[in-house]
């Protein structure tokens, strides 16, 4: 009864606080990616992002950018050119 | 053939690793395979009692290790079933007496004797841990729906993974049907995708487990109880057999939960 007054209030249930704030705090723990794993991802982002177009290689950065209840992967590539058909390599 | 090394951990202490360890075995034996479990949780040993075989103790672990008995001398052999036994861990001694080195090779001597070898995993993730999981083909995670449980059973698979452990399974024990139901605790579909590993088992909280482990005999060895029900479940999936998770008839993620599974 008393959940259901809460509820009726706008109060969300403490068990979907506990997994909203769990999908925070393990991307958070899980973030302590090693300088390879990323060096890695790196490179497969390029290699697919090359299949349709000519980019800079030199120019390409991955980070992982940390807000207050999200995480985003942020990357920077510039383009030199867009292929018409995709290149498979 | 070789049997199964399977270590039992979960970062967080007292979420039920040694009394998992104890149903499981215990009914794999009852299965007539042969069984031995070791707790490697050195300094803080309760696989004993739980067991109740903690009258029986002479030898333990690390005198195998050093040498000082013969591995059949500390194995002890369970009160009702003969094809059955654990090997303490030492009381008096620390951690750092042994190393994942040693701990490897006693598994695989005791793999080439038994069906099943669990390790009974020690509470945190350092030297113990480390020794705990070296001799182990298979892990089994376990955690409550709790967020310390979950926050740390997610860092323990992080880590087993890093080790290149990656044949790693999941029970969730003390599941509250009936605050899942209110919505006062995650279910097993918000926790399974959180930690995103197979689900093995879901054991409902219960005072039996309790009570079993006040007189030393698991739960399994009960007929009618819930819990030991779940423990002899997860037993049979890991002995490969087909048998569904216990259905959640309150919140209907069963296919969802069913859906991860196969996927």
């Amino acid at each position: 009864m008393l959940n259901a007054i809460r509820r009726f209030f706008g109060e969300k249930p403490s068990s979907q606080v506990a997994k909203r704030r769990m999908q925070v705090v393990l991307m958070h723990d899980r973030m302590d990616i090693e300088p390879d794993l990323m060096e890695s991802l790196k490179n497969d982002i390029l290699a697919v992002l090359s299949r349709y177009m000519e980019i800079d290689q030199k120019s390409i950065r991955v980070d992982l950018e940390q807000g207050k209840d999200y995480t985003a992967l942020v990357s920077n590539v510039q383009v030199k050119r867009v292929y018409r058909h995709a290149h498979s390599n | 053939m070789a049997g199964k090394t399977i270590v039992v951990t979960s970062g967080k202490g007292g979420v039920g690793k040694t009394t998992t360890v104890a149903n499981i075995g215990t009914m794999l034996a009852k299965k007539k395979y042969n069984v031995c479990m070791i707790d490697a949780d050195i300094g803080l040993r309760n696989l004993d009692v739980v067991m109740g075989l903690e009258n029986r103790i002479v030898y333990n672990l690390i005198d195998v290790i050093e040498g000082n008995c013969r591995k059949a001398q500390a194995m002890i052999r369970d009160r009702k079933l003969t094809n059955l036994c654990m090997i303490p861990a030492a009381q008096t001694r620390e951690k750092n007496a042994i190393n994942p080195e040693q701990m490897k090779n006693l598994c695989q001597e005791l793999a080439e004797e038994f069906d099943f070898v669990f390790i009974d995993c020690p509470a945190g993730i350092e030297q113990g841990f480390k020794n705990a999981v070296a001799g182990a083909q298979t892990a089994i995670v376990v955690t409550t729906p709790e967020v310390s449980a979950i926050r740390d059973a997610d860092r323990v698979i992080g880590l087993l993974e890093a080790g290149l452990l990656r044949d790693i399974h999941l029970i969730i024990n003390r599941l509250n049907q009936r605050m899942v139901k209110k919505g006062d605790m995650m279910s097993t579909a918000d926790i399974l995708s959180l930690l995103a590993v197979p689900l093995l088992g879901v054991v409902p909280e219960s005072e039996e487990v309790v009570i079993s482990t006040n007189r030393g005999v698991p739960l399994v060895h009960q007929k009618g109880s819930k819990a030991g029900r779940a423990f002899s479940n997860i037993a049979s999936r890991l002995n490969g057999e087909d048998v569904p998770i216990e259905e959640d008839k309150s919140d209907g993620f069963f296919a969802k939960v069913k859906r991860f599974m196969q996927s």
